[in-house]
């Protein structure tokens, strides 16, 4: 006997129902189809929304782990100082600090020159990588070209720039930086710190090893600092990716939403098929009552019918969405593979689950009905 | 008392928008183990109503039904569903049989909601009994009509009820069918002593049956 025989002979509902749903093919494949969009409708609408979000922070990259802390001109403070410094230092547990100068300087290679802005940094190996060369430890002499300039001005590692006048033998050219940093490189030249005319720091960029690090270490700074007097202003790009996040979240419910309306409407077509089946049936219905069988195996026989279309319509659907998804993933973010992760499940399981949910809710008034219309009525001709 | 079924007194109205027509009035009305009854009468006479009261389908107005000496006048629903299908077998005029059903799943069909592991060997007995033991899996319109009938009948014995409750047996029939379902309902009733109830306009029926009622305007005469 058959895995399929066995489940039958157990729940003889589901027997009935397959048997009664196997009845009219087309009519059971258009409800089924409906239950399908709307099992699609929900789940590729939730994954397009999750694909929409690991884009936007690829975008963004790691730039929640940054923080940046930059004087407060509103309270007259123009720059940080060592001892700013040093407190920061004290306050960040985990990450590196990274104290910057800037201005904008003309920076030239034989005939070709360009204004730009120059960085003087002690650490950059903490912020950025190299694309040629490599980055010392300590920056004391010679200097980093991001990969704009580097670009522009045709420079690779070994040539010599003169920056303001002063050469300056390049050290390493930086990876382009893609998503929004804080201290962007792609157009910039960076030089050792004492280089950059000044004693203090236009801002303190610190780069954490993760999100909340950095968010600890913000409250750290601000209570270190800012105790007395409001000496320095913390930015945190954590904010914008909370916002950020918060914004996809909001436009996949909306999705989910318009997903689900598709769903009703399909629940409302199984209700019709139901309805109009039970009448349809109403004398082999009053049969069934006739020869012992018990309201209850009624409803249930017709749920049973009702949810085998939910249930079909939502594997179907979720097949359906699942390769779509791996389309959408390998289209936008060139990785299929990206379909595969835990919230893309859940939305999968919440269509499905709500497909069947929504076939079985419309069963209930077409069993109802069929199960309390009195067997003599039904067998009336 | 020994009968298995009994109606005492029994009344049934219909109030049908003001008007109140009465299908049965003050029937008396019995049936012993192994007796086959006829119930003859023109149409609108109550043969029907009387089927459906006996057969724990519709209650009384008024008046008692007995059941095997329990009086079952007032069960509930789930009472009466589970009485008639432990005493009672149904066949009706035109077989309804469940046409995405074998004839074998037709049979099982009473027992088919509940735990009764023998149920597929009665079934299968059965169908072999009423001479169809070829025909297991043949669906309802691959069966000619005294096929049918033979389904039907087999299904109202799946759970070895004691009376059988037939409307129409025959009106589907042609004459020679028919007879050959008499005879099986006679067999039956011999040898499982069963009481067999007909309403019918069939006069063939009364040579069949050991006593025949006439019912006219809801009256036994």
């Amino acid at each position: 006997m058959s895995v399929l025989d066995d489940l039958f002979r157990r729940v003889p509902a589901l027997l009935m129902a397959r048997r009664n749903l196997s009845r009219n093919r087309i009519r059971s494949g258009l409800a089924v189809l409906g239950i399908i969009i709307g099992v699609l409708a929900i789940a590729s609408l939730g994954m397009f929304g999750t694909t929409l979000r690991t884009g936007a922070s690829q975008q963004l990259g790691d730039i929640g782990n940054e923080i940046s802390v930059s004087p407060n001109f509103q309270e007259g403070i123009e720059e940080l100082t060592e001892r700013d410094v040093d407190e920061i230092r004290r306050a960040v547990t985990d990450g590196a600090v990274v104290p910057v100068r800037s201005e904008s300087r003309l920076v030239s290679r034989g005939d070709r020159q360009t204004v730009t802005t120059v960085y003087g940094m002690e650490n950059p190996g903490a912020l950025y990588e190299a694309e040629q060369g490599r980055i010392p430890d300590r920056l004391r002499q010679g200097a980093l070209v991001g990969s704009g300039t580097a670009g522009l001005l045709d420079v690779e590692p070994g040539n010599t720039i003169s920056v303001d006048g002063r050469t300056y033998r390049v050290a390493a050219v930086l990876a382009e930086q893609g998503g929004i940093s804080l201290v962007s490189p792609n157009n910039a030249v960076i030089v050792p710190v004492e280089d950059v005319n000044g004693t203090g720091y236009s801002q303190v960029v610190v780069s954490a090893d993760s999100g909340q690090a950095a968010n600890e270490s913000a409250v750290a700074i601000r209570e270190a600092l800012n105790e007395r007097e409001q000496r320095v202003s913390v930015f945190e790009l954590q904010s914008i990716t909370a916002g950020i996040n918060e914004f996809f979240g909001i436009l996949n419910a909306f999705l989910i939403g318009i997903g689900s309306i598709s769903l009703v409407v399909a629940g409302v077509s199984i209700l019709n098929v139901m309805l109009m089946s039970t009448i349809e049936r109403r004398q082999e219905i009053g049969v069934l009552r006739a020869v012992g069988v018990q309201r209850g195996d009624v409803i249930r026989m017709i749920l049973a019918e009702a949810g085998l279309l939910g249930v079909a319509g939502g594997v179907i659907g979720a097949i359906l969405a699942v390769g779509a998804g791996v389309a959408l993933n390998a289209f936008v973010l060139n990785d299929p593979l990206a379909t595969f992760q835990a919230a893309n499940l859940l939305y999968i399981v919440l269509a499905v689950g709500f497909g069947v949910g929504t076939s079985v809710l419309s069963g209930l008034y077409p069993a109802w009905k069929a199960a309390n219309e009195r067997p003599v009525e039904a067998l009336r001709k | 008392m020994n009968h298995i079924i009994e109606l005492q007194r029994v009344w049934k109205r219909y109030d049908t928008g003001g008007e109140v027509v009465e299908a049965l009035k003050d029937v008396d009305f019995h049936a012993d183990p192994g007796e086959f009854v006829a119930v003859m009468g023109p149409s609108g006479s109550g043969k029907s109503t009387m089927l459906n009261v006996l057969g724990l389908l519709d209650t009384p107005t008024e008046g008692t039904v007995y059941l095997d000496g329990q009086d079952v006048t007032d069960l509930s629903d789930r009472e009466m569903t589970v009485h008639r299908k432990r005493f009672i077998g149904f066949i009706f005029q035109s077989f309804h049989l469940i046409p995405t059903l074998s004839a074998l799943e037709n049979v099982e069909m009473p027992t088919l909601f509940g735990d009764d592991p023998t149920a597929r060997d009665r079934a299968t007995h059965l169908l072999e009994r009423v001479g169809l033991g070829e025909r297991l899996d043949h669906r309802p319109d691959q069966l000619s009509g005294g096929q049918k009938q033979r389904v039907a009948i087999a299904r109202a014995l799946i759970n070895e009820p004691r009376i059988l409750l037939a409307d129409e047996p025959t009106g589907n029939l042609d004459r020679k069918t028919g007879r050959s379902v008499l005879d099986l309902f006679d067999e039956i009733r011999r040898e499982d002593d069963v009481a067999v109830i007909a309403v019918t306009h069939d006069p063939q029926l009364g040579d069949y049956a050991d006593r025949t009622v006439e019912l006219i305007d809801g009256r036994i005469q």
